[in-house]
């Protein structure tokens, strides 16, 4: 069997092409050439100068630049060039051992804290709380007065008084996922905590720290800078910061003294920022988050451009006559990419949906079903779009309506149900409030009457004590009654169209079928027209009227439910069909694929 | 609720006596000849151990530490060594003057960055790109030159502010204003830019989160899910952000203090730090840690509101 | 609410610059004002306890609470203030001085000779920096309300320049035991401490005293007294006007100053170069060699480290004596001319061709520059300087003593006081307590010999000591007080600040 839950690209790809990506970004590839070059030039300082940054000399004091000497010399005598390129060395490497101690420590700590929670979190929190509450400045000086003027000393300590820094970062994060479903699920599927945290956890600080780490390396620059420029550093040695207060305390005899280090002390902080910014957006581009992936369909590859495979209607889809509720013909989705192009991801998508009508969507990751059930109701990640065809809901074109036409269309006649319940609650906010909202914002009811209805669905959707769940936050209910709430939200205002993306696919096997026998329910009561997307036909099997098989953004076979399980031609649903008669999986997982989509390693 | 408050100042209290242990003990050891250094270098050697035994200087750290300990139960913090002042007054007096700063700053940098954090964030394009390099550029200039500017442009060239000084709040409110304004500003500047860049990536973050687009699908409007549902979930890593901005610039004001001649905690700290004025540092210390203590205690209380996943049980 | 918000902070930013830009403007003058003397100072205010009080830079805060009982004309003459006359014995051991009558503190008691006396014994026994400027007195006494006297142990020439400085400052007895004495002092001063208005370490607000006995010398309404931690915080208060007079902590920002409008008031106060500590030999055995300590003088390039340290402000000199003295010689001034390579042969013939090394302790607070330079003159003739960062222990470390030399500023008192602070066996500045008999001699004439035999005796003992190479001094800096264009000032002899009553409003 196929694991289809969420994967994460291995680390090591993701890192290699994250650097890539930032290269091909003006920004980080201008970032990345100033630090490269900053850090060559400190390294090959002796290639670059034969002059001995220490040599000083009384004739030459504050001497203008000469033959030799591009930027002059400093109170001293020294030669100011000779001088910025050796402070390189001690400046920069005192700024990393302290973000590599603060990182080791902070991080460690935070991701232990963080998981493990019990005693080593309230000890680990409360030396976080006590390295916050003792001023940095009284143990650096007494430091110094007991091991004499070492920065790397002083930067070591200051590394140990920033670590607070990633450590209340990093235990935010993690508390902040350790009890979400999919750690649960690699917790439950015996997972070691080793795996979970290499796997799952790290994956979700480490933006968030790579992030930090840049404006942490800035400031303990800046930092180091500082204590030089307070006459708190180490003199015998050239840094940015003694450079500083030799410019500062002459800065009126001899201005540019102070700009050579101002400058390549700005520069360099502002590339780490920008390199931290730009690898921010990269990584959320590229999805660090499982799912992220969903909005990057692999398509546009489009080896088998066939017309789908469409069968004849049956005697039962024949029978729903209702009105047609939606008109997708020759839809095409795109997505906006960084130099100008479109990327197109879903390829002349046609089907329709009766009222009381369920049009079964199935295909493997990545097939463009999700993002064909994004595009009715408008919601398509950033960049995305309609870049062909119509959406016909109600007789009224959708793919070009204004935002605001959309906002009026939205809950009160298309709704949707979202594949993992847990994330797609606001944990912020109780359940109740939550539904709540859209009902007075939707119907215009006031709080009375629209809690009353909220009660109402709740219990309605087989909730067993409605008000407890009502006031309940999302993480104090399982993933089963979160779903539950979720479909209460979805028919709270009547919809006409319901769009279920994976209505169980994050949920247990007993609570699945609850689940859809819920989904059939409602369905029929209000005579909805339902969108369900999935890739278990058992699913389909079980509420379908009409199916259609996705495949690399396009529709390749459509028709009747019993048509398509009695007499699959296209021989990718032929092989999806016959896995599941192999495996007599009750859940009805997706079959063996073809190889080559397997490398595509996204999914829907 | 009342029982994770009393635990935590509990805790607090606990924390504030190895604190003070810990700075005792540190100023003991790096405090060198003390004495010297209040009496400068006219003074004979015999003055010189008059002095130590004056301020007790000569007794084993145990003793003079409880000592110290013993008055301070009591709210005695003694007097500073080196201006004669009183500490309880000398801090009090201080810490009016660096939280009317630092607060000042903390109310600017959270205001200014969580517009120009939700703005860049929400707009993106190039109201991103130009929030982004302001954001960059005032990260990067070093703080004194922005202070050093200020002082030149604002209180030398156009004489809107005085150049140096700090005038209380109870002498004169309007001067007070004058007296703090550039010193804000200067310390809001480095904190906006990187406040900005974090709410900007909270916000980034939240937005993409499912259940905004649930809620839209619901038929709430994308500024309503922003305002209030992605602005709520994006507060949490803010404001941890701002509290530590927060810590970092009570200390951190030391060079604006300098620069303007404000007699702030951060100044007094290094003056009395390399000094070795215990009674001072002592004062400052625990006075700071106190601080510390209840400002993460206060914001965990808004996180807990923030984020009810971290219900404080 | 999110709307709410960004009005809210329009509002603020606006009402900000508003308030801001108004009360900037209506306050521009009211610092340099006739009727307000507000001064830049180096240091804070120690403390206002008289028994405990600092002198030198921070005199004025002394001077403006409390009276003295002699006062030094700014060209060190000693005149009548709290006494009016006084006399010595015979072998000047009793000291019998005529005080005033119609002095009263501003706690409305009344100043007399008991006063006086238990001040003077407080301040012998307190911890005042100063305290052994009154080590000689054995006793003082009140004879009647008008009369004291101060009995010696031995005879003190500096005695009654003692009393015009902190030593003679008498502070209400009645205050003696007051629990906030230290920032709240009574005494019978031209004006008094303003504790409402004073923000302790940043700006001490005087007002003056309407009851004081000698109105003439006090010549303005109102007294502040501003000290600066940071140089370029003074000098933006000097550029921003808001500082009649500063005593700057360099030469480095002259030029900005004078810029800015203000006239520069030099005075030659203090010497800086090395000090040869250890003449002994006891800690650097090479320092024992006489040769070895001349070498040290003839390496340094003092025209050019004048220029480069001291803005080329001062007087190039290898003598510690100023030029006030009795002992001073011109000729002395280039005792020592720049020559490296007799430096070099010095060296050689103490036996040390191939180099020697000294540790010598360096600190920020003198500066960077100077040290590195100091490091590379005498690398130039073969003497490695190491250097251990002493930060604010500086002057205990050396005077530990830890270090058989270092470079230093120090002082150009009078003689007597020189010669205790810097030259005798017994001197602070002596740590080594090196002895030598040709010195004890000398001090002994300048001590009880004739005024002749003293003076002649000064003479000799700058020369031996200069000869003998104790000190390198490099050059005496000139030291500037700076006033803007509405303060007159006359600069005092022996001290760092001008004192109180020489600041005068430009008519």
């Amino acid at each position: 069997m196929i694991d289809l839950t969420p994967a994460t690209i291995p680390p090591k790809a993701a890192r290699t092409s994250l650097i890539v990506r930032l290269l091909k970004t003006p920004i980080g590839l201008a970032s990345i050439v100033f630090l490269t070059l900053l850090v060559l030039s400190a390294i090959f300082a002796p290639l670059l100068t034969p002059i001995d940054p220490n040599q000083a000399s009384l004739q030459n004091i504050l001497g203008p630049p000469s033959e030799g000497h591009p930027l002059g010399f400093d109170s001293a005598g020294r030669d100011v060039f000779s001088r910025l390129l050796y402070a390189g060395r001690f400046s920069l490497a005192g700024g990393l051992l302290a973000l590599i101690i603060a990182a080791i420590i902070g991080v460690t700590g935070g991701l232990l804290a963080g998981y493990y929670r019990g005693w080593f979190d309230s000890v680990s929190s409360w030396f976080a709380g006590l390295l916050m509450a003792l001023p940095a400045m009284v143990v650096l000086l007494a430091a110094r007065a007991v091991l004499g003027p070492s920065m790397w000393l002083s930067m070591a300590i200051f590394g140990v008084i920033l670590s607070p820094a990633f450590f209340r970062l990093v235990y935010a994060s993690v508390t902040a996922v350790r009890d979400e479903l999919y750690v649960d699920a690699a917790r439950v599927s015996g997972l070691s905590d080793g795996s979970i945290i290499g796997r799952h956890i790290l994956t979700v600080v480490r933006a968030p720290v790579i992030i930090q780490s840049a404006m942490i390396l800035g400031i303990a620059i800046a930092i180091q800078a500082g204590l030089d420029f307070l006459g708190l550093g180490d003199m015998t040695i050239p840094t940015w910061g003694t450079m500083l207060n030799d410019g500062f305390v002459n800065i009126y005899k001899a201005p540019l003294l102070i700009l050579w280090p101002s400058l390549v002390l700005a520069l360099t902080c502002m590339a780490l920022t920008l390199l931290a910014s730009t690898m921010r957006d990269t990584l959320e581009r590229s999805g660090t988050k499982p799912k992220k992936l969903k909005q990057r369909p692999t398509a546009g590859i489009d080896p088998d451009k066939v017309p789908a495979v469409t069968h004849d209607e049956d005697h039962r889809t024949a029978a729903r006559t209702g009105e047609v509720l939606l008109d997708i013909s020759d839809l095409s989705i795109g997505y906006a990419q960084p130099d100008g192009s479109t990327k197109t991801v879903v390829h002349d998508v046609s089907l329709t949906v009766r009222r009381g009508e369920v049009h079964g969507l199935i295909g493997e990751s990545g097939s463009g079903k999700t993002q064909t059930a994004w595009s009715i109701m408008r919601l398509l990640p950033e960049g995305g779009h309609v870049t062909n065809g119509a959406i016909v809901f109600e007789g009224k074109g959708l793919a070009h309506a204004t935002e605001k036409e959309m906002t009026k269309i939205r809950g009160r006649k298309i709704a949707y149900i979202p594949q993992e319940p847990m994330s797609n609650l606001d944990a912020s906010f109780t359940i109740g409030s939550q539904m709540v909202e859209p009902m007075r914002v939707c119907l215009g009811l006031s709080k009375k009457a629209a809690t009353e209805r909220a009660l109402e669905l709740l219990s309605h959707v087989g909730i067993p004590n409605p008000k407890r769940t009502f006031a309940a936050y999302p993480h104090e209910v399982s993933g089963g009654m979160a779903q539950r709430v979720l479909i209460a939200g979805a028919i709270s205002c009547e919809p006409d169209l319901l769009i279920a993306d994976e209505p169980t696919t994050a949920l247990d096997v007993t609570v699945q079928a609850e689940i859809l026998e819920l989904l059939r329910r409602l369905q029929d009561e209000l005579n909805m027209g339902v969108i369900l997307v999935t890739h278990n036909f058992g699913v389909v099997a079980d509420l379908c009227d009409r199916v259609s098989v996705m495949r690399h953004g396009r529709i390749i076979e459509t028709g009747p439910v019993r048509a398509i399980f009695n007499s699959a031609r296209h021989p990718y649903t032929q092989s999806l069909l016959s896995a599941i008669l192999e495996e007599g999986n009750a859940r009805g997982e997706l079959a063996p694929v073809p190889p080559q989509t397997t490398t595509q390693g996204v999914q829907s | 609720m009342f029982g994770f408050i009393l635990r935590r100042l509990v805790s607090g209290v606990v924390l504030l006596l190895v604190i003070s242990v810990l700075a005792y003990t540190l100023l003991y050891v790096g405090g060198g000849n003390i004495a010297r250094r209040i009496l400068g270098q006219s003074a004979t050697e015999e003055t010189v151990a008059q002095k130590t035994a004056e301020l007790g200087l000569d007794q084993p750290i145990i003793v003079q530490y409880f000592d110290w300990l013993s008055r301070a139960l009591t709210g005695d913090l003694g007097t500073s060594w080196f201006t004669g002042q009183p500490v309880t007054e000398g801090i009090s007096s201080r810490l009016a003057v660096t939280l009317s700063i630092v607060i000042g700053a903390t109310i600017i940098t959270a205001i200014v960055s969580v517009i120009l954090g939700v703005w860049a964030a929400v707009h993106g394009g190039w109201v991103d790109k130009v929030v982004q390099g302001i954001s960059i550029l005032g990260f990067a200039i070093p703080g004194f030159l922005i202070a050093l500017g200020l002082v030149t442009f604002f209180a030398l060239n156009l004489k809107w502010f005085k150049p140096t000084g700090y005038v209380p709040f109870a002498v004169s409110p309007t001067e007070w204003l004058a007296s703090v304004t550039l010193p804000i500003i200067a310390l809001s500047i480095g904190c906006i830019a990187g406040v900005t860049q974090q709410v900007r990536g909270s916000v980034v973050d939240a937005l993409h989160r499912d259940y905004v687009r649930t809620l839209r699908s619901r038929g709430l409007s994308h500024n309503r899910v922003v305002y209030k549902h992605v602005l709520r979930n994006a507060g949490g890593p803010a404001l941890a952000i701002l509290a530590v901005q927060f810590v970092g610039l009570l200390g951190g004001a030391i060079i604006v203090e300098q620069i303007f001649a404000i007699p702030g905690l951060g100044q007094v700290a290094v003056i009395a730090t390399s000094q070795g004025d215990i009674p001072m540092v002592m004062g400052l210390v625990v006075a700071t840690a106190a601080i510390v203590v209840i400002v993460n205690l206060l914001i965990d209380l808004l996180q807990g509101w923030l984020n009810p996943k971290v219900r404080l049980a | 609410m999110f709307r709410w918000k960004r009005a809210a902070a329009v509002g603020a930013v606006l009402a900000l610059a508003l308030t801001g830009c108004s009360a900037g403007g209506s306050n521009d003058g009211d610092s340099a004002s006739s009727d307000k003397l507000t001064l830049g100072l180096i240091a804070t205010a120690t403390t206002f306890e008289a028994q405990a009080i600092n002198f030198a830079n921070e005199a004025p805060y002394g001077q403006a609470v409390y009276d003295t009982l002699l006062k030094a004309t700014p060209e060190g003459e000693v005149v009548e203030n709290l006494a009016t006359e006084w006399k010595y014995n015979e072998d000047s051991t009793v000291l019998t001085l005529t005080l005033r009558d119609d002095v009263t503190f501003t706690d409305d008691t009344k100043f007399d000779a008991e006063a006086a006396a238990q001040n003077i014994l407080r301040f012998r026994d307190g911890t005042s920096p100063n305290k052994s400027l009154l080590a000689a007195v054995a006793d003082a006494k009140a004879i009647d309300p008008t009369t004291l006297e101060l009995t010696l142990s031995q005879s003190d020439p500096n005695l009654l320049v003692a009393l015009t400085q902190n030593a003679g400052m008498v502070q209400s007895p009645a205050s003696f035991e007051n629990a906030d004495i230290k920032t709240n002092p009574v005494g019978s001063g031209p004006y008094i401490l303003d504790t409402k208005a004073t923000v302790v370490g940043s700006s001490y607000e005087f007002t003056k005293n309407e009851d004081y006995w000698n109105p003439d010398s006090v010549h303005y309404d109102a007294l502040s007294l501003k000290p600066y931690a940071d140089p370029t915080a003074m000098l933006n208060a000097l550029k921003g006007g808001q500082l009649n007079g500063a005593n700057t902590a360099s030469n480095n920002d002259l030029a900005e100053i004078e810029a800015a409008g203000y006239t520069v008031n030099p005075f030659e106060l203090n010497w800086t170069g090395l000090i040869l500590f250890d003449r002994a030999g006891t800690i650097e055995p090479a320092l024992g060699d006489v040769r070895v300590r001349q070498a040290i003088n003839y390496a340094f390039d003092t025209e050019a480290l004048l220029e480069a340290v001291g803005q080329g402000l001062g007087t190039p000199t290898t003598q510690i004596f100023p030029t006030s003295s009795v002992g001073y010689d011109e000729e002395l001034d280039s005792a020592y001319s720049y020559d490296p390579e007799k430096a070099k042969d010095l060296l050689a013939e103490a036996g040390y061709e191939d180099g020697l090394t000294l540790s010598m302790p360096s600190t920020s607070g003198l500066g960077t520059t100077v040290f590195t330079l100091i490091g590379q003159q005498l690398k130039d003739v073969g003497i490695t300087v190491e250097y251990t960062d002493a930060g604010n222990n500086f002057i205990a470390d050396i005077l530990a003593p830890k270090y058989g030399s270092t470079y230093m500023i120090l002082q150009q008192d009078p003689d007597w006081a020189l010669i205790n602070f810097a030259i005798a066996p017994t001197a602070t500045f002596n740590p080594t307590k090196y002895q030598d008999p040709k010195v004890d001699e000398l001090i002994e004439t300048v001590h009880n010999g004739s005024q002749d035999e003293s003076d002649a005796a000064v003479k000799e003992l700058n020369a031996y000591i200069v000869d003998q190479a104790w000190f390198a001094p490099w050059y005496r800096m000139q030291s500037s007080f700076v006033t803007d264009a509405k303060t007159d000032v006359k600069t005092q002899v022996g001290n760092a600040y001008p004192y109180l009553w020489n600041f005068t409003p430009k008519s």
